[in-house]
């Protein structure tokens, strides 16, 4: 074959050209990478069995009705601490309404730091202890905190990875209660 | 003060690699002598410049000078003496400070070795591509990657290095060694563009730069046998190898960097491979820097992501420059460079060389298809995946039982053409030992295919490296031979690095054994033999850290193998917990000790033990490679002699297979320059 | 010849045997732990930095882990297992692509091309062998004389 080095060179261009498209792509695109996304969003949640420190056993099935935002958080996560004012907030502004229910779930701690933590920092809403961490496996939860809002129907409407603020937290009730 | 002395040292490197390159860009345009002469004097102020900028840096860093950002970020006053120092790479800016450096001190060490030819327009070129490499990493730290940028308060007392890279004195040893192999291949590279634009693609720039990618392969190979070792000794998870993108990124360059070496030779010998091998090494220096921008764009995840910065688009501009430059040359001239040779014989070592390349290629491409795949398929699909340990090591076993296959075979080859008679004779016993081998692992209860195979393979490899030392130094004694034809004794060591460690690779990645155990102080578990008493534990506060120490007794059949210390540590600015692991080394296997959860309310501690068989010889495997490359440098007897070689050397070498190397460097054999004549 | 020869078939039948005691499927490695080990090998760990959930010692790993267990023991097949832990993950949780689709690329293609790379090498060496000799022309004779001086 004529020229064996000439379309040889031409054939490597081409592929590393197209290399090259990709990562510049993905290089610009640098913001999306970070942000993980949730594979339940519009999928029925998980079944979950936690006991809360009162010692009531909460199921996903005992929320049916009543739009639910599950909280992952633990004692030690330093974002959780930065999100709590904003969660008091929020649980504050709703904790009379009928349909409304905040759950924490305790993930990755032992129970009695997570108790103390309660006790010590004022924390009013159910939180729930999950043994061998399963509530939050079955939700696909990478790390705290984790916000997942779930409709009367169980169907997850939103999920909030990291801390979130309390506009954060209204959108995703607002999109639990199907107004968007 | 010191940020504008940093700065203009920068500048002033800057400028000098833009004034190097004007000189010599006119010296050469104008066949002006002096021009090249003066023009190669710019590489000394660059690395100067160099010098000073890291000095300045280090400087800063020592007395804790907050007001340049850099300090600021990677250095706090509680930092440790040895940890403030390699903070000088502890990120991306001081990354590029300190490939600057190197470059700079290869650049040096050419313009030395070549002085003689400084008028000589092949040199002239690489001096030139040497420079342009330089310029552009000096641009980069005027722009976006300064490592003097100041800030407009400073602060009291600095961020501190990334916990992980303050819990190791290894810290100051792999990415340097890394990077001396990373920036050492721009010296072949800048040869191979050099032939490759005043069309001296003989042989020259091989022989020029033989010791310089040896050297680079070196210092590479260490460096990644280092990162290895960190991730066994100080990361804890308790493997060495897990197929990051970041540590993929590494191996690429050294996968062709390999190939490179080894059909250079076929270069030498036959003239053939020209195009190939100039392509190799350009593919070498592009997987340097593709390396450096997957390293540091933030491009892929991985435990290397320490910091991500604006220099991925240049790094990427760069590496589609250089590529584009390369293999725009490749295509205008490789025609040119096809040399008249051929092969006589599927059975030879030229054979050999070649199908090494083969598979080398194909474990290059294996290992970059598995990397950018993810993005790839981000791009094209919008899907994200992941491609992980299964994936490469189903795909990279078959190939690397084939290059120890080879390994094993081709020393035992005679150039040109064998009969099958020599064959069989030279690779009889050898086999023997290999069969033997592999028979008695099964014997003693070995099922993995792959890991049979490895031990059969390295017995046969083994055997036939010491039949050819021992042909090598019957008639005059070991040290003799070795010296008379060091690269290839040198070579054959590091064969036998290789063999170490692809049995180590073997016997760990199957026969180890992971348990967790729960105990409270005094308690003990058996694990595959071995006794773990948890003795006591104790809380270590200081301004760095936070740590919580284990003491745990190892013992076996009675015999007390000491107490050791797995430890949890915690930093003031980061939530995250570094285990600490310990581990007993021991010839046969190691005892890996981590503290996966520290004392409880109970006082219970989950221990984590994992029995990791022959992981030393990962690392004897390494140092016999590090011994096999300074023997292949050093320089051979015969050189000097600057003659035909001895009647006693010739009969001794053509028994071994080789062929006589009768020429001195630089001539090419008269038989590759003869076309073939019809007898 | 077969004198010569015989040492090499000896050779040849003791891999052979060895190999295939080796090779033959011994029916019993498909216990519970072995499996789960297995597949906590395929996934990755979510919140680790590219570590199977085999190795790592975080706690969604260590779930995982027990959720594997659990599965197995009940009886679900590997595919199912793959099929929950995508569910939940992503398909980012697998560590070894899907064989389809955009899978059979980063399977198919480095074998496609050692194929392509073998086979060219092969037919250049047949190429080289069947190459005729050629006469050297004057042109060839200055070329030579160049490169010597």
């Amino acid at each position: 074959m004529r020229h064996t080095a000439r379309w040889a060179a031409l054939a490597v261009g081409v592929v590393v050209a197209g290399l090259a498209v990709v990562l510049a792509l993905r290089v610009s695109d640098a913001e999306r990478q970070t942000r993980p996304r949730s594979e339940l969003l519009g999928d029925p949640a998980p079944e979950f069995t936690v006991t809360t420190m009162d010692g009531e056993e909460v199921t996903g099935d005992s929320l049916r009705g009543r739009t639910v935002i599950v909280n992952f958080w633990n004692s030690w996560c330093t974002p959780c601490k930065q999100e709590e004012p904003a969660l008091k907030r929020f649980y504050e502004r709703h904790r009379d309404e009928a349909d409304f229910v905040l759950l924490g779930i305790v993930r990755d701690d032992s129970p009695k730091a997570a108790r103390k933590a309660v006790q010590e920092r004022g924390i009013e809403w159910p939180m729930g202890i999950d043994p061998g961490d399963k509530a939050a496996l079955d939700f696909g939860t990478r790390g705290q905190p984790e916000t997942y809002a779930i409709t009367p129907d169980g169907l997850i409407a939103g999920v909030q990875y990291g801390p979130a603020s309390i506009a954060d937290l209204d959108t995703m009730l607002a999109a639990a209660r199907g107004q968007s | 003060m010191r940020a504008a002395l940093g700065v203009l040292s920068i500048a002033v490197g800057t400028s000098a690699a833009v004034l190097g390159i004007a000189t010599l860009g006119l010296g050469l345009r104008r066949h002006d002598d002096q021009l090249l002469r003066n023009g190669r004097r710019y590489v000394f102020v660059v690395l100067g410049a160099a010098v000073v900028a890291v000095l300045v840096m280090e400087w800063a860093l020592l007395t804790h000078d907050y007001s340049i950002e850099y300090v600021a970020e990677n250095n706090a006053r509680s930092t440790p003496l040895l940890f403030t120092i390699t903070g000088l790479w502890a990120a991306l800016e001081g990354s590029i400070l300190l490939w600057a450096l190197v470059l700079g001190g290869y650049l040096v060490f050419m313009a030395r070795r070549f002085r003689d030819r400084a008028t000589d327009p092949l040199v002239a070129w690489a001096t030139v591509t040497g420079l342009a490499v330089a310029l552009f990493f000096f641009v980069l730290m005027l722009g976006p990657a300064n490592p003097f940028k100041t800030l407009a308060e400073a602060p009291a007392d600095g961020a501190g290095p990334n916990p992980l890279l303050q819990n190791h004195p290894l810290m100051a040893f792999h990415p340097p060694m890394l990077y001396l192999g990373y920036v050492g291949f721009t010296v072949p590279f800048a040869f191979a563009i050099a032939a490759l634009v005043t069309g001296r693609f003989g042989e020259g720039w091989l022989a020029d730069t033989r010791r310089a990618t040896l050297v680079a392969w070196g210092f590479l190979t260490a460096g990644i046998l280092l990162g290895a070792w960190w991730s066994y000794e100080v990361l804890g998870w308790g493997g060495y190898w897990a197929w990051d993108p970041v540590e993929n990124a590494s191996l690429l360059p050294w996968l062709t960097g390999t190939a490179f070496i080894h059909s250079v030779i076929v270069q030498e010998r036959r003239g053939m491979l020209r195009v190939w091998n100039l392509s190799l090494v350009i593919a070498t220096f592009c997987l340097t820097i593709l390396g450096t921008f997957l390293t540091r764009s933030g491009v892929v995840d991985s435990v290397h992501s320490f910091t991500q910065s604006a220099i991925g688009p240049m790094l990427l501009g760069f590496l589609g420059l250089v590529a584009a430059v390369g293999i725009g040359l490749i295509a205008w001239r490789g025609d040119r460079l096809r040399a008249p040779g051929r092969l006589d014989s599927p059975v030879s070592r030229e054979s050999a060389f070649l199908a090494n390349n083969l598979l080398f290629a194909a474990l290059a491409f294996v290992v970059l298809l598995g990397t950018v795949y993810p993005l790839l398929a981000e791009a094209l699909q919008g899907r994200r995946l992941s491609v992980g340990e299964p994936y490469f090591d189903r795909m990279t076993t078959p190939v690397g039982l084939g290059l120890l296959f080879l390994m094993a075979a081709a020393p035992a080859l005679p150039w040109r053409a064998t009969s099958g008679d020599v064959l069989r004779r030279r690779l009889l016993v050898p086999a023997w030992a290999g069969a033997i081998v592999m028979a008695a692992a099964v014997v003693l209860g070995a099922r993995e295919l792959a890991q049979v195979l490895t031990f059969g393979l390295g017995a046969f490899a083994l055997a036939g490296i010491a039949r050819q030392f021992w042909l090598g130094g019957r008639a005059h004694g070991p040290i003799r031979a070795v010296r008379s034809n060091p690269r290839l004794y040198g070579g054959l060591v590091v064969h036998v690095g290789v063999v170490l460690i692809a049995v180590a690779l073997a016997s760990s990645s199957s026969y180890s054994t992971k348990r967790e155990v729960r105990l409270r102080e005094g308690e003990s578990a058996t694990v595959r033999g071995y006794t773990v008493t948890y003795l006591d534990s104790s809380v270590d506060r200081s301004d760095q850290k936070t740590t919580v120490a284990t003491r745990v007794r190892v013992e076996r059949g009675g015999d007390d193998l000491g107490v050791y210390a797995p430890a949890i540590s915690t930093f003031p600015n980061s939530t995250q917990g570094i285990g600490t692991p310990s581990v007993r080394t021991g010839l046969r296997e190691d005892v890996y000790l981590t503290l996966v959860s520290s004392p409880n309310e109970r006082g219970r501690i989950t221990l984590g033990v994992a029995v990791n068989p022959l992981v030393l010889w990962l690392w004897i495997g390494g140092g016999v490679m590090a011994l096999g490359t300074l023997i292949a440098l050093v320089p051979s007897l015969r050189r000097r002699q600057q003659g035909l070689p001895s009647a006693d050397a010739t009969r001794e070498l053509r028994e071994s297979g080789e062929r006589p190397e009768g020429q001195a460097p630089g001539i090419p054999a008269p038989e590759r320059v003869r076309p073939r004549v019809k007898a | 010849m077969t004198r010569r020869l015989a040492p090499w078939i000896v050779l040849a039948a003791v891999v052979v045997a060895t190999l295939a005691v080796v090779v033959w499927p011994d029916g019993g490695d498909a216990s519970p732990s072995a499996r789960t080990r297995a597949l906590a090998e395929e996934f990755r760990c979510p919140e680790c930095e590219g570590l199977s959930v085999a190795d790592s010692s975080a706690p969604t790993a260590r779930a995982m882990r027990a959720d594997i267990r659990e599965r197995v023991a009940a009886g679900d097949s590997d595919a199912e297992i793959r099929q929950v832990m995508v569910d939940r993950f992503g398909e980012s949780v697998l560590l070894k692509p899907e064989g389809e689709g955009i899978g059979l690329v980063v399977w198919g293609l480095p074998v496609v091309a050692l194929v392509l790379g073998a086979g060219g090498l092969g037919f250049a060496l047949w190429r080289w062998r069947h190459q005729p000799t050629v006469h050297a022309t004057d042109a060839d004779e200055a070329l030579v004389e160049r490169a010597r001086t």
